[in-house]
């Protein structure tokens, strides 16, 4: 979750959770320019794959010693122990292996997870619980495959090493072998003459071809062998995270759904008590009064018309108190002209001079449009009544694609989340939208508001 | 005169109806939608047009952009435009019309007002012959809006209480009479008032009303 902010706000605590915890595999390549990465690569995959050969070669012979006598065991009971304890075998170079895979891949470590037989399992079924568990059979299997594998790939790296090597050095020991007449130097076979200089040039040749591709033909093989040690070894456990990290999206949706709901009862509510104590109540008065007028037109003329003149007074009250209401659900310029426009109409009729840093955001998801708009509404209402601030800010920025809004002010300070605070409705708001909200104010001032939100545009 | 109203709330469409008919003008179109509006108010030539900004088929700021259609059109075609929120950037752009007009000169011929002043029915019929005769008419709303949107920087802070009224009241297109009927002073008043506004905002006196109107918009706005 990208957290950039001006440098004024840097003090603050986050309050309410961020909403998507994903956090991105970091790669474990080193910095550091392309030579030097490229040579450090080379190190770590020749290592891998000379190191992964007798490692195979011991897995294998355990493993099929194991195998083979457990199963020839088997009609004696005696065979089952024995094959756990291959499994566990298996298991113990597979766990070397996924220690050693991540260098050669530039992954984060995966783990693997086995099946465990609950706490108040019986002695049997402790012992057969691994027998039945996939991901270690699936160690088995890749102790065996990888044996043939890693003898091909290791002998590829040890030809080219030498290749390399033996052709890069030739030069200096070339002096040193017999040159008998009944040799064939391979130059000779190819219809050279059989000369040292002849010698030295074609094997140098042959030597930086080697070299030039080692790198490359070193880190294909190390990758055939992690890839398969990955997708045998970690296959089932990254398809689990897989699963379990679409299970924590729906959970963090149903979060979202749970708090839109929350947000909307609670305005719905308070839509419901502002009609009934504002508009509805001027309503009654104004028939009232109407009502009086028609009795009083007929004795007393005068007394009907200053009667009308209140009722005329109640009418336009009424129709004040229910355009603040309506702007407050579904403010009209937002609809119609976006959230540049609407956010330079509130700062217009707030009572405390704002000042607005604010491009042209063009037309937002309506969602992020309406939940930007009433952050900036509900907070410079807050400032307005409550801060005593002499001027304020409103920022809005885009980064990463996310938007951010900032309303600082000059004020006392003070404004709390908690619930029953004009901030609290917000934190909802913004959670239903998939943002989030933080809000610093010290006692004594000032205070910084920041929301961010997704900001993709409208499509 | 003869009057186009454009307004899809039926209820104060007949009601605006009425009542224009009862003081004796003409409604010679009844219209509820944006291209209606437009048709009519090119077909008909009214002297004056009543228009309610959201109207279908978009139903957002369709009546003002039909306005402006009209204007663009027709340049100082009078228009009153309704609405039941009034916001700054809407009188933007129908004051853009006015400085389009060119051959025009000072001929505002726009207003724009909220709905809920057409209780005040004096008042109303009065705006609209003020806009039919070439007039600018502002809501005090906007007025206020434009007032505080040019916060702190501001030479508006050198003028006093009351020139600070006298202006809004200018600015909402009203002439100097109606000012002190207003604010309950003498109009001598009002003019000393208006010439030391204008000197402390540097404008170019100008007794012409709606030249002066569209000054000190021009200097609000800006």
């Amino acid at each position: 979750m990208p957290t950039a902010r001006p440098p004024t706000v840097k003090d603050m605590t986050a309050i309410t959770a961020p909403v998507t915890p994903a956090s991105p595999a970091t790669p474990a390549t080193p910095e550091g320019h392309g030579g030097a990465r490229m040579l450090r690569q080379l190190g770590v995959d020749t290592a891998y794959v000379l190191l992964g050969f007798p490692l195979a070669i011991i897995v294998f012979v355990l493993l099929v010693t194991g195998l083979s006598l457990g199963a020839g065991l088997l009609i004696t009971l005696l065979g089952l122990p024995v094959l756990v304890a291959t499994l566990f075998v298996a298991r113990g170079f597979a766990e070397v292996e996924r220690a050693r895979m991540p260098a050669v891949l530039r992954q984060d470590r995966v783990g693997a997870r086995y099946k465990t037989a609950g706490p108040d399992a019986g002695r049997w079924r402790r012992l057969l619980t691994p027998l039945t568990d996939l991901q270690a059979w699936l160690d088995v299997l890749h102790g065996i495959v990888r044996f043939p594998v890693s003898t091909a790939t290791f002998s590829v790296v040890v030809t080219w090493w030498a290749a390399a090597l033996g052709g890069l050095t030739y030069a200096l020991w070339d002096w040193a072998l017999p040159h008998s007449p009944d040799n064939s130097e391979l130059p000779e076979l190819l219809g050279f003459q059989d000369t040292a200089a002849v010698r030295i040039t074609f094997y140098l040749a042959v030597g930086v071809v080697f070299a030039v591709t080692l790198p490359f033909v070193v880190r294909a093989c190390a990758l055939l062998e992690a890839w398969l040690a990955h997708a045998m070894l970690t296959g089932v456990a990254s398809l689990r995270d897989q699963v379990a990290g679409l299970t924590s999206r729906a959970a963090t949706a149903q979060a979202q759904t749970a708090s839109a709901v929350s947000a909307e009862a609670t305005a719905l509510r308070r839509l419901e008590r502002d009609i009934h104590d504002g508009p509805q109540q001027r309503l009654v008065r104004l028939s009232v009064d109407l009502g009086r007028a028609q009795q009083q037109i007929a004795r007393d003329p005068e007394a009907a018309r200053r009667t009308v003149d209140e009722a005329l007074g109640q009418a336009r009250e009424a129709l004040d108190e229910l355009r603040t209401l309506s702007r407050g659900i579904a403010p009209p310029i937002l609809t119609d002209r976006g959230l540049t426009a609407a956010i330079a109409a509130l700062a217009a009729r707030n009572t405390v001079p704002v000042t607005l840093d604010l491009p042209e955001l063009g037309r937002l998801n309506p969602l992020v449009e309406q939940t930007a708009y009433y952050t900036v509404a509900e907070t410079l209402a807050n400032v307005a009544k409550h801060s005593h601030a002499r001027r304020c800010t409103v920022t809005v920025h885009v980064i990463d694609d996310r938007l951010n809004v900032w309303i600082a002010d000059d004020g006392v300070g003070g404004a709390h989340l908690a619930k029953g605070h004009g901030l609290a409705g917000l934190t909802d708001r913004l959670h239903a939208a998939g943002g989030r909200l933080q809000v610093s104010s010290p006692a004594g001032g000032p205070t910084h508001v920041h929301a961010e939100l997704p900001g993709q545009t409208e499509p | 005169m003869r009057v186009v109203v454009a307004d899809d709330a039926v209820l104060l469409r007949e009601g605006l109806i009425r009542l224009l008919t009862e003081q004796g003008h003409e409604v010679v179109a009844a219209v509820g939608d944006g291209p209606s509006f437009v048709h009519a108010a090119l077909t008909h030539n009214p002297d004056i047009s009543i228009v309610d900004v959201r109207m279908p088929p978009s139903h957002t700021d369709e009546g003002l952009r039909a306005a402006v259609a009209v204007r663009a059109a027709r340049p100082g075609t009078p228009i009153l435009v309704l609405s039941q929120y009034v916001e700054v950037s809407y009188a933007d752009d129908l004051l853009a019309t006015v400085r389009s007009g060119g051959t025009t000169g000072a001929r505002g011929a726009i207003g724009y007002l909220l709905k809920d002043r057409v209780a005040d029915i004096a008042e109303f019929l009065e705006t609209l012959e003020r806009v039919a005769a070439g007039g600018t008419v502002l809501d005090p709303e906007v007025v206020a809006q434009l007032l505080v949107r040019r916060g702190a920087r501001d030479p508006l802070e050198a003028l006093t209480t009351r020139e600070r009224e006298v202006l809004a009241l200018m600015a909402e297109g009203r002439t100097n009479t109606a000012i002190a009927r207003q604010l309950v002073v003498s109009e001598g008043a009002v003019e000393k008032h208006v010439r030391n506004i204008f000197t402390k905002l540097a404008l170019p006196p100008d007794e012409e009303l709606n030249r002066r109107v569209l000054a000190v918009l021009a200097y609000l706005r800006t």
